[in-house]
């Protein structure tokens, strides 16, 4: 059985609502559950109705679930730098350093390193803890992009090492020092245990029997062509997509003509849905009449009854 | 094989006598030479950002920030006058030679 399970699609088509459902539903089935909600606007406080914060809490038996903030995540890793900082340099550069270091937690992509971060903790630390991790991920894009970081950063990482590695042993040598003592450089250690974790996260990552891709789309004609690109992309990476969920079907009694006619809309796009995705297993959900809220959720989860 | 082992034997030796009588630190200076080069190398692909190229690594280079804060100055004022990195580069050739 897969633990790590990333639920991912297009934008608005009910991505944390089928997590949701999802991690309650393998939590009725007695797995512990963790749910990891990586979206900014953290809708899964709403969905359960209570406070879910920056650490891991209990929602109800089996499932713990957590909300990753991007920023307070890079505003964490920024301050323990500062500390580090005054232990380490001279005061008159401190000053001249922070600054540095406010401007580069604004800049661009550091909220999605910060991100790519805590969940690489996460998976590497809680993926002994729990059965299940279900991530509820952010739309398309920013998936695909986080599952080619380890590959990416790595290569960075090692000629990092390298240069480092090469530069201490020829300033040791120059010094008449022993050019073997090169690993207990302090920036030896951090490139190295860096390297070690993005290594342990990215095994996990290209290991088809531990993570799993599940991808929520709706019958209509973009989360459909969206889905078939996200599909493609993931197979270069060797990640198999085993299962869709089409979300928001429609009841089939309908009365009146305008809704007689998205339904049969609805049809050929299901039909098509068959055909495009053949090797994939597709769980249906309903359209709701209410709003999906926490009364909700264990109805929802009966849906995935067939698949599992 | 006993040729080669007394041919390497003869080169260690003539390295020995050329370490142990090179009165004027040739040797050091070109092993301080190399290690800042390659210093400096390290440090532009750590924060090649200050100088405005973009790096899609910066955030996790953050955190050695507080270890290379020392030299980071230096390098930078370095890296942004050309006419020193020209001045180092051309030293690297020994015209008295």
């Amino acid at each position: 059985m897969n633990r790590i399970v990333f639920i991912g699609g297009k934008g608005g088509v009910g991505k944390t609502t089928c997590s949701s459902a999802f991690a309650v539903y393998c939590a009725k089935m007695g797995k512990k559950t963790l749910l990891v909600s990586t979206d900014p606007a953290h809708s899964i406080s709403d969905l359960f109705e209570r406070e879910i914060g920056l650490e891991i809490v209990n929602i109800r038996e089996n499932l713990d679930a957590i909300e990753i903030d991007a920023e307070f995540e890079s505003k964490k890793y920024i301050d323990s730098i500062k500390k580090n900082l005054k232990n380490i340099v001279s005061t008159v550069i401190v000053e001249e350093i922070t600054r540095q270091l406010d401007a580069a937690s604004i800049s661009p992509g550091s909220h999605e390193s910060a991100m790519f971060d805590k969940m690489m903790e996460i998976i590497n630390e809680k993926e002994d803890q729990y059965d299940q991790i279900i991530f509820d991920t952010a739309p398309t894009g920013h998936t695909i992009r986080l599952l080619s970081l380890p590959e990416l950063l790595g290569s960075w990482i090692d000629s990092l090492l390298m240069k480092r590695r090469k530069a201490v042993k020829l300033s040791k040598m120059a010094n008449s020092q022993n050019p073997e003592s090169v690993e207990n450089d302090p920036i030896v250690k951090i490139l190295t245990r860096r390297k070690n974790n993005m290594e342990k996260a990215r095994n996990v990552m290209i290991d088809d029997k531990k993570l799993r891709f599940i991808f929520v789309l709706n019958a209509e004609k973009l989360p459909i062509e969206e889905t078939k690109k996200a599909v493609e992309i993931l197979k270069k990476y060797n990640i198999p997509v085993n299962e869709l969920i089409v979300n928001r079907i429609l009841p089939e009694q309908m009365q009146d003509d305008f809704w007689k006619n998205k339904k049969a809309l609805e049809k050929k796009y299901l039909d098509e849905i068959s055909e495009a995705f053949t090797s994939q297993k597709i769980i249906k959900l309903p359209l709701l009449q209410n709003d999906m809220r926490a009364q909700y959720i264990e109805k929802m989860a009966e849906y995935f009854k067939d698949v599992y | 094989m006993p040729n080669e082992k007394l041919e390497k034997f003869l080169e260690w030796g003539r390295l020995f006598f050329q370490g142990a009588t090179d009165f004027g630190r040739k040797s050091r200076s070109m092993l301080e030479k190399e290690a800042n080069d390659e210093m400096d190398n390290f440090i532009l692909v750590c924060f090649a950002d200050t100088l405005g190229i973009p790096l899609p690594i910066s955030y996790y280079t953050l955190e050695l920030l507080p270890y290379l804060a020392q030299d980071l100055e230096m390098w930078e004022k370095r890296m942004l006058n050309r006419k020193s990195i020209w001045g180092e580069k051309w030293g690297d050739y020994d015209l008295d030679a």
